[in-house]
């Protein structure tokens, strides 16, 4: 082969590079087939589908109460906001009334978890931007509100803690208090959090301007959650849709303004802060006492028809929409994952940039791969 | 002063350089040792973390179980790559990493230092050769991460160098010499280290040292999350513990480098020269290790901007500004 | 301009912060009481209702028993495949007698997939375990369970 093409220069080539799934990067087993000239990405295809289950599928063999363990795996990082998800809709189908304890408390652990993902969300972002040191940080307080929902619920990551009309437990003596020191905790290592990261020259010229999309866009992909908000629409079902108890509590919903990777990163942690709020005002709310569990059906039995409800999952909008026949077990369940839809416009955003920015990018977006691949 | 060069090449000569030689080996075998301990020891506190404890007394022998793993493993050496490059390129990289510790003076009556007049080029002349073996490495190994690291380091290197030089430009004005045991003694007999009056060539050496050492928030050639090991994704057992060793042989050399020519090298009241040094050298090692748990890495594009646009004017404004000072004052 | 120094600060800062690392194996983890590990087993207390292999999402449970010459039923195997146990622990939420219920025993780790189908007397075993380590968390209360079962 000659070393200069027609125009006299000296030939290059673009070479196939394979990101996953096995790269550290990709957060779990995510795999891009990038095409790059130098370092520059002239086309990139997502391959996804490695950890698939087939979760939808198995939930048509499944009573509804049996699928809650199921929906713990999907976003194993948000596991109370499927709970909820599920238990919501079936709830919404069954017209059935929670106890307003119950309800208080979904609203706390579904908080905490926000507040659980968010932080990984940040340590991850940065591991992938080359700090190691938030990583640990968020871990260490990632750490204590796993250990509070494994004192609830008895497990760490799996919690099973919701069901259909209430919960499993109520919360054991001196749990409440413990969330309470905590959300006091948590605003100060978000403070910290700041003057570690958000000031940092480095992180700010990696993050600035990169990977930008307008709300246009962002709709047109179905994008929901942080990802559309950083472009300044503010779109939050909490608000917009009000779920659970939800329009009890006062809080903010931020938005970006560029719509680049600064504002996704940035939001993550106004968003702690906002649901540290809610947290704050559910505790003050709670009722004392009172049953967890409402009035349910031994067999639960959906009333034939289709249902869907959405809830803003820690990563957009997340949906169950179920078909019943009016049997004890769905005839068929799609799950509205914010995840898989998000990282849609994924390959757009990857044109034109360096290898160094698709970590960037990619880590902005917030994929969980289990709910990718469900 | 002993001078290598003022003496006759005879039997009890080379014998010394031997000797001279393997002391020196040793050593800097220990100080990479436990400067790799020490690495994971700081940055575990500063994580909330314990860091290795469990291999000897406070994890001591953690390094020395970690070489030993290395070194008893399989040699895999990939089979479309190019085997004899694939194979030389650790020895390429690692053995000017070593020679350049030859000029650095350890402490004032240290026999084993070559008092070479050309201490500093002498430094950063060979510096620059490591960089083929990490290049040849990278390209040997046939794979497109190792190439990306490669190509990254290259031109990393390329450009980091020339502040480096330049920054080193000042102190040898100072000094009007070279010779590294000339410029610590200037600066022991006017009293201040470069420090004070080089300040901006301190800063500009520090970052462009930190760059040439590869080490964070300039460790591209290795992002791990981007590259998955950079340049020696292919290699593992003890071809992969030589690149490591290249790595932390010129975190010392550096060190040295760095006290002698702003620190004052071995100079310092009350203690012994030796220790002054080690000192020294101790701060700089730990300031990389606290840096590297601090900081995000950096871009490629912006890195090169950064070494061309602010770097390079910083080390030339400081370089005339030395020059004309010690020419008007 | 300098907002990196800060940084460097804050990290400086974590230097004397006490060490949050738990040395596992010398020091272990303390569970609370609710914790789903591994199943504990009480043969006197079943009553093979089947509920349990029932509500089991992923079929995990298999069991049978045999009436005595009083007509009550009792358990003759019970048999849990940890293969594929996800420990979610709706068997013991349905359990009328809280025959089965969750330890705290979490290392699964072994050698041979055979060694994951534990049947009855391991799951005893684990039970005369648990009692051991937490004498004060046995006799549960027994009017618990009732409640889910409405």
């Amino acid at each position: 082969m000659s070393l200069i093409d027609e125009k006299d220069q000296v030939r290059t080539e673009e070479m196939l590079l394979n990101v996953g799934p096995q790269h550290p990067s990709t957060h779990g087993v995510f795999r891009l087939v990038v095409k790059i000239s130098g370092e520059t990405i002239i086309d990139a295809e997502p391959v996804i589908g490695y950890l698939h289950r087939g979760t939808e599928k198995l939930a048509e063999d499944l009573q509804y109460t049996q699928i809650i363990p199921y929906t713990d795996r999907l976003d194993y990082l948000a596991a109370m906001l499927n709970n909820y998800a599920l238990c919501h809709t079936v709830e919404e189908a069954l017209g059935l009334e929670i106890p307003e304890r119950a309800e208080y408390l979904r609203v706390i652990v579904m908080e905490l978890n926000r507040i659980a993902s968010h932080l990984l969300f940040i340590g991850t972002y940065l591991l992938d931007l080359g700090a190691m040191s938030p990583f640990l940080y968020v871990f260490a307080e990632r750490e204590r509100i796993v250990q509070m929902f494994n004192e609830i619920c008895g497990a760490r990551l799996t919690y099973n803690y919701m069901r259909i009309g209430g919960l499993r437990w109520d919360a054991p003596p001196g749990w409440l208090d413990q969330v309470r020191a905590f959300v006091g905790h948590m605003r100060e290592q978000l403070k910290m959090y700041d003057d570690l990261i958000t000031g940092n020259e480095i992180f700010l010229n990696r993050v600035r301007g990169i990977g930008v999309y307008d709300t246009e866009t962002a709709l047109a992909h179905g994008m929901s959650g942080i990802n559309l908000r950083c472009t300044g629409f503010e779109w939050d079902l909490r608000r917009k849709k009000p779920y659970s108890i939800y329009d009890r509590f006062d809080f903010e919903i931020p938005v970006g303004k560029n719509g680049d990777c600064f504002d996704r990163y940035y939001l993550h942690l106004l968003e702690m802060r906002e649901s540290l709020k809610i947290v704050e005002q559910a505790l003050d709310q709670i009722p004392e006492s009172g049953p967890v569990l409402g009035k349910v059906p031994k067999l639960i039995r959906v009333p034939a028809g289709e249902y869907y409800s959405g809830i803003e999952g820690a990563r957009g909008e997340l949906g169950f929409y179920i078909v019943s026949d009016g049997k004890d077990k769905p005839y068929r369940m799609k799950i509205r994952k914010p995840s898989f839809v998000n990282l849609q416009l994924l390959p757009k955003l990857l044109r034109g940039q360096n290898m160094a920015n698709l970590i960037a990018i990619l880590g902005a977006v917030d994929i969980v791969l289990g709910e990718v691949d469900a | 002063m002993w001078h290598w060069e003022a003496n006759p090449l005879n039997g009890p000569a080379v014998l010394g350089m031997i000797i001279g030689g393997v002391v020196i080996l040793l050593m800097t075998l220990g100080v990479v040792t436990y400067s790799i301990l020490w690495q994971r020891k700081l940055i575990g506190w500063i994580q909330w973390r314990i860091g290795p404890n469990r291999v000897g007394p406070l994890g001591l022998f953690q390094t020395i179980a970690d070489v030993i793993k290395l070194l008893i493993k399989e040699d895999v050496i990939p089979e479309k790559s190019d085997r004899a490059m694939f194979l030389l390129a650790p020895i390429i990289a690692f053995v000017p990493s070593f020679t350049v510790l030859a000029v650095i003076p350890f402490s004032a009556h240290h026999v084993f230092t070559a008092n070479a007049a050309i201490g500093a080029l002498f430094y950063i002349a060979l510096s620059a050769i490591t960089i083929h073996g990490v290049m040849l490495g990278a390209w040997a190994s046939n794979n497109k991460y190792s190439l990306i690291g490669g190509m990254r380091s290259a031109a990393m290197m390329v450009s980091y160098e020339i502040p480096l030089g330049l920054s080193i430009v000042g102190v040898v004005l100072m000094a009007g010499s070279i010779n590294l045991n000339d410029i610590v003694e200037a600066q022991a007999r006017s009293g201040w280290w470069n420090v004070v009056p080089q300040i901006l060539g301190f800063i500009v050496f520090l970052i462009a040292s930190t760059a040439e050492l590869n080490r964070t928030p300039f460790d591209l050639a290795e992002a791990e999350s981007e590259l998955v090991a950079g340049y020696h994704t292919e290699y593992s057992g003890f071809r992969f513990a030589f690149f490591m060793l290249t790595e932390y042989v010129y975190l010392f050399a550096m060190a040295g480098l760095c006290a002698t020519l702003y620190l004052g090298g071995w100079s310092g009241p009350f203690l012994p020269g030796w220790l002054w040094f080690a000192i020294k050298v101790f701060l700089y090692i730990s300031f990389q290790f606290w840096l590297q748990a601090t900081m995000p890495r950096m871009r490629i594009d912006q890195l090169m901007t950064f070494s061309w646009k602010v770097l390079l004017p910083l080390a030339l404004v400081n370089l005339v500004l030395t020059a004309v000072i010690k020419a008007f004052v | 301009m300098f907002g990196f120094l800060k940084g460097l600060g804050v990290t400086l800062r974590q230097l004397p912060k006490k060490k949050i690392t738990l040395q596992y194996p010398d020091v272990r983890p303390e569970w609370p009481e609710r914790f789903r590990g591994v199943h504990r087993f009480i043969p006197e207390l079943c009553i093979v209702c089947n509920q349990c292999a029932r509500i089991c999402p992923t079929s995990c449970i298999s069991l049978s028993g045999t009436r005595d010459p009083n007509k009550k039923m009792r358990i003759d195997t019970y048999d849990i495949n940890f293969d594929i146990c996800i420990l979610c622990g709706l068997c013991t939420e349905v359990c009328p007698t809280e025959s089965v219920l969750m330890s705290d025993t979490f290392e699964l780790a072994t050698y041979s997939r055979d060694n994951l189908y534990l049947d009855m007397h391991w799951l005893y075993e684990n039970e005369l375990q648990y009692e051991q380590r937490y004498p004060e968390r046995v006799p549960q209360p027994a009017g618990e369970a009732k409640e889910e079962d409405a």
